[in-house]
């Protein structure tokens, strides 16, 4: 019994957060001898919690940021900074928790056949916190801080394809692009692109649309959000205050938010996670699969590497689940060897997982022809347990008869000096915004980044082709051709994607998980309250 | 006396001087720059290019070094690479936060190794002289964030008398302060007492075999007299040297203990620029770190001199 009411309270905490549907939360609570009505109405109070309650002060615990820190969008590249950004600025396109782009400052859109030319519509009544209404105008200042000859923006890439832009009215803005993109909108939400009134300069004194405005920042170590009132979309800004503290040491979050000093942290520590759900006072939100993505790398355009067969030896050698369980004691889940997820509209979900099959590596080694050792180079610097990983995989190879020899490198200068130049070394890939721009940015032949060097023409084909077509189910097909593509025959053994696990205190509600980014896609001071 | 006092500040800048050219040369020896380590792995040859014309990082290195040290000989510390922020305002108040760390774990500790040290001397190889060397040998045998960790399980998690974040604002009156920071204190206390005491004891005792100690014993003086009177002042020149070195690792060598506690010290600081080869930002934290080991090395010289009759009348 003492079980079933511990189940039921959790179902009753998810259904609080919309995570249980009526119909599960009845069987749940009938398995446990309530009756129908009983449960029924248990059911109702359980998500009235769903309503949110506007008060309190949120404290944030969390890691990804720096003494180095500013608050000028061209700059950002961790967590921390991030959400400080989402707190003080709207972004021109927001992501659904499934992943669909919807309308933010930019309400709508509109694409011609061909997704070359583009219509975008203003939100409008909008107001900045220096009072100035929003026109086509700051959106246009706030792409073009990110374009042009000199910027230093990580943006300037992913926005070089727009041709011209410029405001219809001051309500409309029309885009066209240098070649057609189905996927445009989605660009559009990239975390860098945030709205601030044309002219804008004074980073250090931010003025946005967004629900908070900034009261003090101190970077790396806190930063504090008052709430501005009247903040446009229903629902969001419900906190009086929000306090962001930079917290590094993954114990030192976990004791804060254990000892009640902070009600929500990002990057909990997978091996201490599960000690900690037996608390009923603190919620863990696990979001699968949709973090970091950790591949081994070959070139395939290095000696004993353009062999496919040797290729496909080290994709069959990897004991996947076993390395999941050892290192991420289970909270990631098994690659298949390219770096889109499940929570992407486009994932293949026909194509099988690849498992660990020694025999089939061994049958791939010998008929490759190639005998001898091969080196993998691993670092500390790819990611902090890249070293581990290896050295599970040079285990796994060798029960295939396969002799891995690994190389551990230095961790300083390894995106310099190993990343891009080494055969087979090690590699993390974050999330894209889209299907295009993964296979664009990490395999397309025009990519600085495409680490395998695998460069297929009839790949890129297919890859045009899909960004332009506005027919789904072609466009579906295109998408499962591409990942079946990389993972026959491309370079990289992509073996793990993580989890992002958040911790809240269980008075905080409105902390599903997103498809792009932990901590409701960064937004939990927007987007949370207290119950 | 005075003479002494100039020929070490002179070279107490000499040494500043040095530690500058050294740690901008390693600097400009790691590998990658400002412009890579901010821009990682979402950097392209363009947004490189442009951010290092942006910094200046297109000009040699010694023209860099030139201009660094001439703004700093005036008192003009430059601008972070990184965020564009004062590092003069910056590192302030987290200079005076390192130094209230310090100083409240140095209060704690400095008293309590000398008279547990002395109290060690005067009952050598008695329990009490055993109990307190096993404690703080005990102490200094783990790592630092190991001692900070129990801390933080027993007295924060577990009893919840102190926070296990130790973050200060500017707002927070003092007593709050000696609250929030109790545990960090607590854990350099623990780390820095083993080496005071023992140094105490030690030279206690190796005064206690001069023949003039063994003359004041034979005037009948009882154990404690002679050691406060006769022992100690001829012991203090290494205690105080000894309290120095500690004094200055209390500033300089806590980074760990800051980023158990998420304390905003000046080392933090420097790791952060460190990591993102932000050259002003080093520079600045190795001035106030070099700074501190001279100044305190420094006053333990004079203040050895002065408590040692031999010293203060050289023949």
């Amino acid at each position: 019994m003492e079980d079933f009411s511990k189940k039921l309270k959790d179902a009753e905490r998810l259904a609080a957060r919309s995570g249980v549907s009526r119909r599960d939360f009845m069987q749940l609570a009938m398995m446990t001898g309530l009756s129908v009505s009983a449960a029924g109405a248990m059911f109702s109070k359980a998500e009235a919690a769903e309503t949110p309650k506007k008060g309190g002060t949120l404290r944030m615990g969390m890691e990804g940021g720096s003494a180095t820190d500013s608050l000028d969008p061209r700059t950002y590249a961790d967590s921390v900074m991030i959400a400080a950004s989402l707190a003080v600025y709207d972004s021109m396109v927001e992501f659904d928790n499934a992943g669909n782009p919807t309308g933010a400052l930019l309400e709508s859109w509109e694409a011609k056949p061909g997704a070359v030319e583009w219509i975008f519509n203003v939100r409008q009544g909008i107001k900045f916190s220096n009072g100035k209404t929003l026109d086509a105008d700051d959106i246009l200042y706030s792409i073009g801080i990110h374009r042009g000859e000199d910027t230093k923006s990580p943006a300037k890439g992913i926005l070089a394809q727009i041709a011209d832009i410029k405001a219809i009215t001051p309500s409309q803005i029309s885009v066209t692009l240098s070649s057609g993109n189905a996927d445009f909108p989605v660009i559009l939400g990239d975390y860098h692109l945030v709205v601030v009134p044309n002219g804008f300069t004074d980073w250090e004194n931010p003025v946005g649309t967004g629900a908070y405005k900034l009261a003090s920042f101190e970077p790396g170590v806190r930063l504090v959000f008052e709430n501005r009132g009247d903040y446009w979309m229903a629902g969001r800004a419900n906190f009086d205050r929000v306090e962001l503290l930079n917290i590094q040491d993954v114990a030192a979050r976990t004791a804060a938010l254990q000892s009640g000093q902070v009600d929500a942290v990002n990057r909990l520590d997978a091996r201490t996670v599960d000690l900690m759900k037996g608390n009923n006072a603190l919620s863990i939100v696990r979001t699968k699969g949709t973090g970091n993505r950790f591949c081994f790398v070959s070139r395939v355009t290095s000696p004993g590497f353009e062999n496919k067969d040797l290729r496909l030896a080290l994709k069959w050698g990897i004991d996947r689940e076993k390395i999941i369980d050892s290192v991420y004691s289970g909270y990631a889940v098994p690659g298949n060897d390219h770096t889109l997820d499940a929570f992407n509209p486009y994932y293949n979900t026909d194509m099988p997982q690849r498992a660990y099959d020694p025999d089939k590596a061994a049958y791939h080694f010998k008929k490759s022809g190639l005998s001898g050792e091969i080196t993998l180079s691993t670092s500390e610097g790819a990611w902090g347990s890249a070293v581990d990983c290896a050295q599970l995989y040079q285990e796994s190879m060798s029960k295939a008869g396969i002799t891995l020899n690994v190389k551990k490198e230095s961790a300083d200068g390894y995106w310099d000096n190993i990343w891009l130049k080494e055969p087979f070394c090690a590699v993390y890939w974050g999330r894209r915004l889209s299907a295009d721009q993964t296979f664009t940015q990490v395999y397309g032949s025009g990519s600085d980044w495409n680490d395998s060097d695998w460069r297929v023409p009839a790949f890129d084909k297919l890859v045009e082709a899909a960004r332009v077509e506005l027919d789904e189910t072609k466009r579906k097909e295109q998408y499962f051709e591409c990942q079946e593509m990389i993972a026959e025959d491309g370079g990289m053994v992509c073996f793990a994607i993580t989890d992002y696990l958040d911790g809240y205190s269980s008075k905080v509600m409105g902390v599903q998980p997103h498809a792009r980014y932990d901590m409701n896609d960064n937004r939990i001071a927007s987007k949370g309250w207290f119950a | 006396m005075l003479r002494l006092i100039m020929t070490r500040v002179f070279l107490g800048c000499v040494t500043l001087f040095a530690v500058t050219l050294l740690i901008f040369a390693a600097t400009e020896i790691l590998p990658g720059d400002v412009a890579s380590a901010v821009l990682g792995q979402g950097a392209t040859p363009e947004t490189l290019a442009a951010f290092r014309i942006e910094l200046g990082l297109d000009r040699p290195a010694y023209v860099r070094y030139l201009e660094w040290l001439t703004n700093a000989l005036q008192g003009d510390l430059g601008i972070a690479m990184t965020n564009k922020r004062e590092v003069l305002a910056t590192i302030t108040p987290r200079l005076y936060n390192t130094l209230f760390l310090a100083g409240y774990a140095a209060a704690i500790a400095v008293p309590i190794a000398i008279i547990l040290g002395i109290i060690a001397a005067i009952n050598e190889g008695k329990w009490i002289d055993r109990t307190a060397n096993i404690l703080t040998l005990g102490a200094i045998s783990v790592p630092e964030f190991f001692i900070a960790y129990i801390l933080i399980l027993v007295f924060a998690t577990n009893l919840g008398w102190f926070p296990s974040l130790s973050t200060v604002y500017g707002d927070m009156g003092f007593w709050q302060k000696i609250h929030v920071v109790a545990l960090p204190a607590l854990t350099l206390t623990m780390l820095v007492m083993a080496h005071m005491l023992r140094m105490t004891r030690a030279s206690v005792l190796a005064i206690m075999s001069q023949p003039y100690i063994e003359m004041a014993f034979l005037k009948g003086l009882p154990r404690r007299r002679v050691i406060l009177r006769h022992a100690l002042p001829n012991a203090a020149a290494p205690i105080i040297s000894v309290v120095a070195l500690n004094l200055a690792y209390l500033i300089v060598g806590v980074v760990v203990i800051e980023v158990v506690f998420v304390y905003p010290g000046v080392g933090q600081y420097m790791v952060d620029g460190v990591s993102k080869r932000d050259l002003p930002v080093i520079q600045a934290c190795a001035l106030v770190f070099g700074g501190a080991f001279v100044l305190l090395n420094t006053i333990a010289d004079i203040l050895a001199i002065l408590v040692n009759p031999r010293l203060r009348h050289p023949r």
